[in-house]
């Protein structure tokens, strides 16, 4: 019986974890899929804290997302490369070693180059390195796969969570004080809903998009099975 | 599952932890000498480049900072403004305290021979967003213009303004109040000592100038 | 006298006025995670409340003496291979990394511990505890600490430290409770088919936030009420 020629112990993987050339997902494909698909706060629930602490303003949304960005894709691509050596024990050890070190990097980055966003961000970006999504990435990806897939999905899950950042931001700000960059957008009659800028109105946004996002979601899947 | 790995092969084991450590520790380090002077400079130019705006006539490089001890007894850093010629004119004190949310961190300019306030500057501020944030704005600050450092500046909630007296913000009365009383126990903490240095003449304890007077 | 009050207004600030969860958006994850029962949440806000302090006092002491600049420990090794007393040494470009380490250390020893001497208690928390590593909340109180131990004038001493700490912890654990309160009552009501789950959560942790806002100012209550007291 064909069956029985494999060791009983070891189960097949799952097919996210088969590198390309054994038909798991392409780099392309895990790149499309870190945006909307897979979108890490609006599907994954992941890394929540900033997207509630900094998205009171498009500027500093933008900044925390190239910093997740910076740090997701360089720790990303240095486990995959050290992926052979890791001893299975020792690997988070080993992901919280080095994602540390490229938060650090882009703290003091961002405090010697953009002072005053820096102030703004505070707390937040040290707090990159309990984003649960850098660690959930290296962890099911980058030490599973070479480097090209491990930078694409890294590159792809950047953007969606910039997508996530950028939209509930959007929202928050052109409420809050009727300019999106600190552009003024909205007349000058608008009256600023300030409970946006605040905490409950951060809440609120996120419950409601997610809401919207389920939404969606769930007619696109109504619509897919009546059609088949 | 594996064992734990025995005693001997602990280091076989975390050599990889071991040097990554030290790689990303020299990275660090690296990081470290060369940003750490670019964003010391930040920090003190933020309170810098607000001198010129506080002080007429002041050049912010030609300020000097100088350690006082205060009335409670702590040190504290005074900034003495000087002109192009270097002459005097002004002095600069940074007072904090609680405001409605957070601590409130406030620049305070003095003129010359420490009689009036020339204005203040909201360093840092974690009020609310939408009413007590105006306190940064200048229809606020600039009302501490001109009052007199000799009595406390005292807040009324509407106007007109007689004396010492400011105007609070519309719905941001705690945090106008805080303000005041941090410029007031700011004042009250400095002044005498301020006085007394500017009697006794310069460098008995001036820190080192920001740029070296050599390079004139 | 003054200091009493002055740990008072922290723990309070901490806990309500600018609590870790409502205010500042630390510890989301297992907030909306683990808030389904009362029981477990409030277990959990337990924990959370003691790897805090445990965490909280190792990181003061590892940043007063060693990684704050003008610390005392790098100061006498270098005095001691020679180097000049004219320079501050300061290894802050560290923190962020031992203080994860601390934190994860810190979690390894109370699961030990726990396992050992409170066997039904570990039992209970089940996989709780390795997930508190990556609670926000923890890194996010050490990060309060040292930005209070910057100013060589104004250090704070391990008490102030030790009072955000559990002030905080204290307040997590208050959230927490009341929102497993509520889901177990959402359970039953109508919810919309989208916002079941999370959706419903993060509403209701917006009108908790607006009710904890209300809290604004009573820190400064408590002291002139105390200072009232004590004449």
């Amino acid at each position: 019986m064909a069956e029985d020629t494999k060791p009983t112990a070891d189960p097949e993987p799952a097919a996210e974890d088969l590198s390309p050339a054994d038909g798991g997902p392409t780099a392309a494909e895990r790149f499309i899929n870190g945006i909307l698909p897979e979108n890490p706060v609006y599907r994954q629930l992941l890394g929540m804290c900033p997207v509630l602490a900094v998205t009171g303003g498009m500027k500093s949304a933008v900044t925390m997302a190239a910093a997740t960005g910076f740090v997701l894709i360089c720790s990303n691509v240095i486990v995959s490369l050290i992926r052979g050596l890791l001893k299975p024990h020792l690997r988070i050890l080993v992901f919280t070693l080095t994602i540390a070190t490229f938060v650090t990097i882009a703290d003091r980055t961002l405090a010697a180059f953009l002072y005053q966003m820096s102030k703004t961000l505070g707390p937040y970006v040290p707090l990159i390195i309990v984003n649960c999504l850098i660690i959930s990435r290296c962890e099911i990806c980058a030490s599973k796969q070479s480097v090209g897939v491990a930078f694409f999905d890294a590159l792809g899950m950047a953007l969606g969570f910039l997508l996530a950042l950028s939209s509930l931001a959007t929202v928050r700000e052109l409420l809050g004080s009727g300019t999106w960059f600190d552009m003024t957008v909205l007349p000058a009659g608008w009256p600023d809903w300030g409970v946006m800028i605040l905490p409950p109105g951060a809440f609120l946004t996120l419950g409601l998009l997610l809401g919207l996002c389920e939404w969606v979601g769930q007619i696109r899947e109504a619509r897919a099975k009546r059609s088949s | 599952m594996s064992e734990e790995p025995k005693q001997g092969g602990y280091i076989s084991q975390a050599w990889l932890v071991i040097l990554l450590a030290l790689l990303y520790g020299g990275a660090l380090a690296g990081v470290q000498t060369t940003l750490g002077p670019i964003i010391e400079e930040n920090k003190k130019n933020e309170t810098y480049s607000v001198i010129p705006e506080l002080i007429e006539g002041a050049v912010k490089e030609n300020t000097e900072e100088i350690d006082v001890v205060g009335e409670n007894g702590k040190r504290q850093r005074v900034y003495k403004a000087l002109g192009e010629d270097k002459q005097l004119k002004g002095w600069l004190l940074a007072a904090s305290g609680q405001g409605f949310a957070d601590k409130i961190d406030v620049l305070v300019g003095l003129n010359a021979d420490l009689s009036t306030i020339t204005g203040i500057y909201v360093l840092d501020q974690k009020e609310t967003p939408g009413l007590g944030n105006f306190i940064i704005d200048p229809p606020f600050r600039d009302q501490f213009a001109g009052k007199s450092c000799l009595e406390p500046v005292q807040v009324v909630k509407a106007g007109p303004v007689d004396g010492n007296q400011i105007v609070a913000l519309s719905g941001a009365t705690i945090s106008s109040e805080s303000v005041a009383t941090i410029v007031n126990k700011g004042i009250a903490n400095l002044r005498g000592p301020i006085d007394k240095l500017a009697a006794e003449g310069p460098s008995e304890e001036a820190n080192t100038p920001p740029e070296d007077p050599a390079k004139k | 006298m003054e200091t009493v009050i002055n740990l008072i207004q922290i723990a309070i600030g901490a806990a309500l006025i600018n609590n870790f969860v409502l205010h500042y958006f630390v510890g989301i994850c297992p907030f909306l995670g683990v808030s389904r029962k009362v029981d477990t949440a409030f277990g959990m806000g337990c924990a959370v409340t003691f790897v805090i302090s445990v965490a909280a006092t190792l990181n003061w002491t590892l940043t007063y003496f060693i990684l704050r600049p003008g610390a005392p420990l790098p100061a006498w090794i270098w005095k001691m291979v020679g180097g000049d007393s004219a320079t501050t040494l300061d290894l802050s470009v560290l923190s962020y990394i031992m203080y994860i380490f601390v934190i994860a250390s810190s979690v390894q020893f109370v699961e030990m511990y726990v396992r050992k001497f409170f066997p039904p208690l570990y039992k209970s928390f089940g996989v709780f505890l390795p997930l508190i590593t990556t609670n926000c909340a923890i890194l996010f109180g050490c990060l309060e600490i040292l930005k209070h131990l910057q100013d060589p004038t104004a250090l704070w001493g391990l008490h102030e430290a030790l009072a955000l700490a559990i002030g905080g912890g204290i307040g997590f654990t208050i959230a927490i409770s009341m929102m497993a309160g509520i889901r177990e009552e959402l359970d039953m009501c109508d919810v919309p088919k989208s916002l079941r789950g999370a959706g419903i959560a993060l509403i209701t942790a917006g009108i908790m936030a607006m009710a904890f806002m209300g809290f604004a100012g009573v820190d400064r209550g408590v002291q002139q009420a105390v200072t009232f007291l004590m004449k």
